[in-house]
């Protein structure tokens, strides 16, 4: 996997590209462009609250005097700050910060949302060359449901298949990036530290090893933006097929603590974001756009190799029952129509993870959400049903049995 | 109590969201098209009746000029980073630069950059202006945005005029002059839009069938030729119909 993954980037250094993450490139709701004679920037932004109702298991009802213990009320989902800018000599360069994260994290001294730090880029990227070379920290080329623009979409949230609760989002490294074939294949190519979004916290981990991580799609009959969204009813079928991989050895030095003792917020809910040993992760994904209908599927597949036998990731399974390896993953399908003449979008989705194949139990969700858009996603009311259509009772028990969030997004 | 008040506040969306369209239109389809393999995301076109060739540019932030066919003949040594607009006045190609706000005038027997012009516009980085054409009745340059789209009025030094800000569609890749009108190509609603000379109002609409259009010509037999950028295409089109409704 990781000879694939060098073998790729190596490759990749003889073509172009021109794909970017920036939630805020090309949108039109950013108004503010200062531009001179050799530096264009834009300043960009996004803020948006919603209204949080869960029906809880624990609660009985008004005439018990049962404490409710959901968590309903209003939340602030983005304050987000974003300057974006391209010099004449061909560099691009992002800042995007947000502001919620920034002020959670020092109130609640990182413990309330460590895996998001308050920074969501922040990187220099040349495109004077056939391939694009990005430096610093940014989404990474993985998972399509990760380097999709959920704010672009019906959604409050992104799926738990691609939340950060299974791998990390985003990372400090280096991405080679290259479209050929009349930009039909998009390829990326990168090193990254492997500490994901807690890299502000612990920087490099005592391995000093690096994640590696490619991705290759096809797309016809051209050039998709990673909204997903039908919003210019296409005409003609467009088409994007992705398989992407990412590969660590995280294997700490003999005598040093262990991943979790030195790391903990970095393994994640599930203790699988960053193992004492070796994970790969691969998958793909498909999305397809027609007259205003889109749909996406996506999946991947997590295989954990820790080095220690009495790993709890292993669940006190014997080494010849479980051979040493543990299996995670799962997929997603979203069906959306959008329909500009009623202003609206209409989404529908479905997931399926295992956290642990080794401990009993899978989480189904099931995830219906309507968009009313005022001035397309940049002025536009939500409302997102959540339904938990089965529980894992061992990796991720759960207080509540649905949940709906209702509220307005507004990008500037 | 809760959920009858989000219906509520859901059918009144509704409500409010249906509008019709008045003004005259109809459906137009491409007859063939040609690949601009060479020309990498071709992104507008302007025909010059003078030498009967095309001028075209690129995202890439390069000047060609091509033949009828799309082949290309030469192109301009001075690039820039994102070109999107082109047009023809005299002996001048005049080229315009979405990123930096730039106008480039060339001239047209070498291809020799003339002058530059620095234009402003607030909007997003990527949707600033995406065409440049000439308006013979009012003697001045139009440049278009994307989003929000806006025409902009400049004189002979690319110094603003007027604005007149255009809500007939959500967004605008195309302009060209044509027979005394101004005709507006629109990526996302992908239709063009007959306008009047002086004031831009929407006359007549016409709904193509071409993803990502990005450019708009008219050829000397009155034909419509429509570049995508993404597709790297050069889509040939007959006359424009006639509209009854």
């Amino acid at each position: 996997m990781k000879k694939l993954l060098l073998l790729t980037l190596a490759g990749a250094i003889s073509y172009v590209s021109h794909a970017q993450f920036s939630e805020f490139e090309g949108n039109a709701g950013s108004t503010f462009t200062l531009s001179s004679d050799n530096n264009t920037l834009q300043i960009g932004g996004r803020t948006s609250f919603f209204y949080q109702y869960r029906v809880m298991k624990s609660y009985q009802g008004e005439s018990t005097n049962e404490p409710k213990l959901d968590k309903d009320g209003f939340q602030i989902k983005d304050m987000d700050l974003d300057l974006l800018g391209k010099t004449s000599s061909k560099f691009v360069y992002e800042f995007h910060i947000s502001l919620v994260d920034l002020a959670t994290a020092a109130a609640t001294n990182n413990t309330a949302n460590p895996a998001n730090p308050g920074i969501k880029a922040g990187y220099l990227m040349y495109v004077g060359w056939p391939v694009h070379i990005k430096f610093g920290y940014d989404k990474l080329p993985f998972s399509l449901g990760s380097i999709s623009d959920v704010y672009a979409t019906p959604q409050w949230s992104h799926s738990n298949l691609a939340s950060g609760d299974l791998f990390s989002r985003r990372d400090i490294g280096l991405t080679l990036n290259y479209e050929t074939w009349k930009s039909r294949i998009n390829a990326f190519a990168g090193i990254y530290s492997g500490m994901g979004e807690n890299f502000y916290e612990y920087g490099q981990d005592n391995s000093g090893s690096f994640e590696y991580v490619g991705r290759v799609e096809f797309r016809y009959p051209g050039k998709m933006t990673y909204h997903n969204v039908d919003e210019e009813n296409s005409p003609v079928p467009q088409l994007r097929v992705g398989i992407n991989g990412r590969y660590e050895n995280k294997t700490q030095p003999t005598g040093q603590p262990t991943v979790l003792q030195s790391y903990p917020d970095e393994v994640g809910p599930y203790g699988i974001r960053m193992i004492d040993g070796k994970r790969s992760i691969y998958g793909g994904d498909l999305t397809v756009k027609y007259k205003g209908l889109s749909a996406t599927f996506e999946d991947e597949i997590i295989n954990m190799q820790p080095v220690d036998a009495n790993d709890p990731l292993f669940n006190a399974t014997p080494s010849s029952f479980n051979k040493g390896i543990i299996m995670a993953g799962g997929y997603v399908a979203q069906v959306m129509y959008n329909s500009e003449k009623i202003h609206s979008t209409f989404s529908v989705s479905y997931e399926d993870i295992n956290v642990n194949d080794l401990i009993v139990g899978d989480q189904q969700w099931l995830n219906l959400s309507y968009a009313y858009k005022v001035n397309s996603f940049n002025s536009v009311f939500k409302i997102e049903y959540y339904l938990p259509e089965k529980e894992d009772v061992n990796s991720n028990p759960l207080k509540y049995t649905a949940q709906l969030r209702v509220g307005y997004q507004v990008v500037f | 109590m809760r959920f009858s008040v989000l219906l509520v506040l859901l059918f009144s969306c509704f409500l409010f969201s249906f509008k019709g369209n008045s003004v005259p239109n109809c459906k137009f389809k491409f007859e063939h098209f040609r690949s601009l393999n060479k020309i990498p995301e071709p992104s507008d076109i302007v025909y010059d009746k003078e030498s009967n060739h095309f001028f075209i540019v690129s995202d890439h932030g390069i000047l060609f000029e091509c033949d009828l066919s799309g082949n290309i003949i030469r192109k301009a040594p001075e690039e820039g980073l994102d070109f999107e607009g082109v047009e023809v006045k005299d002996s001048f190609v005049y080229v315009s630069d979405e990123t930096p706000r730039k106008v480039y005038k060339y001239r047209k027997s070498d291809l020799s950059l003339v002058k530059t012009y620095q234009v402003s516009w607030g909007g997003a980085l990527n949707r600033a202006f995406e065409s440049i054409t000439y308006n013979y009745t009012k003697k001045c340059f139009l440049l278009v945005s994307q989003e929000p789209v806006s025409i902009i009025e400049y004189d002979d030094n690319f110094k603003e005029i007027e604005r007149y800000p255009f809500h007939g569609v959500r967004d605008m890749s195309g302009a060209r002059w044509y027979k005394d009108k101004l005709y507006l190509l629109s990526n996302k609603d992908e239709c063009i839009i007959k306008c009047d000379p002086a004031t831009y109002a929407p006359i007549e609409y016409y709904k193509i069938n071409v993803l990502n259009p990005e450019g708009l010509a008219f050829d000397a037999f009155d034909n419509v030729l429509i570049t995508s950028d993404d597709l790297q295409r050069l889509y040939f089109f007959k006359n424009l119909p006639t509209i009854t409704n």
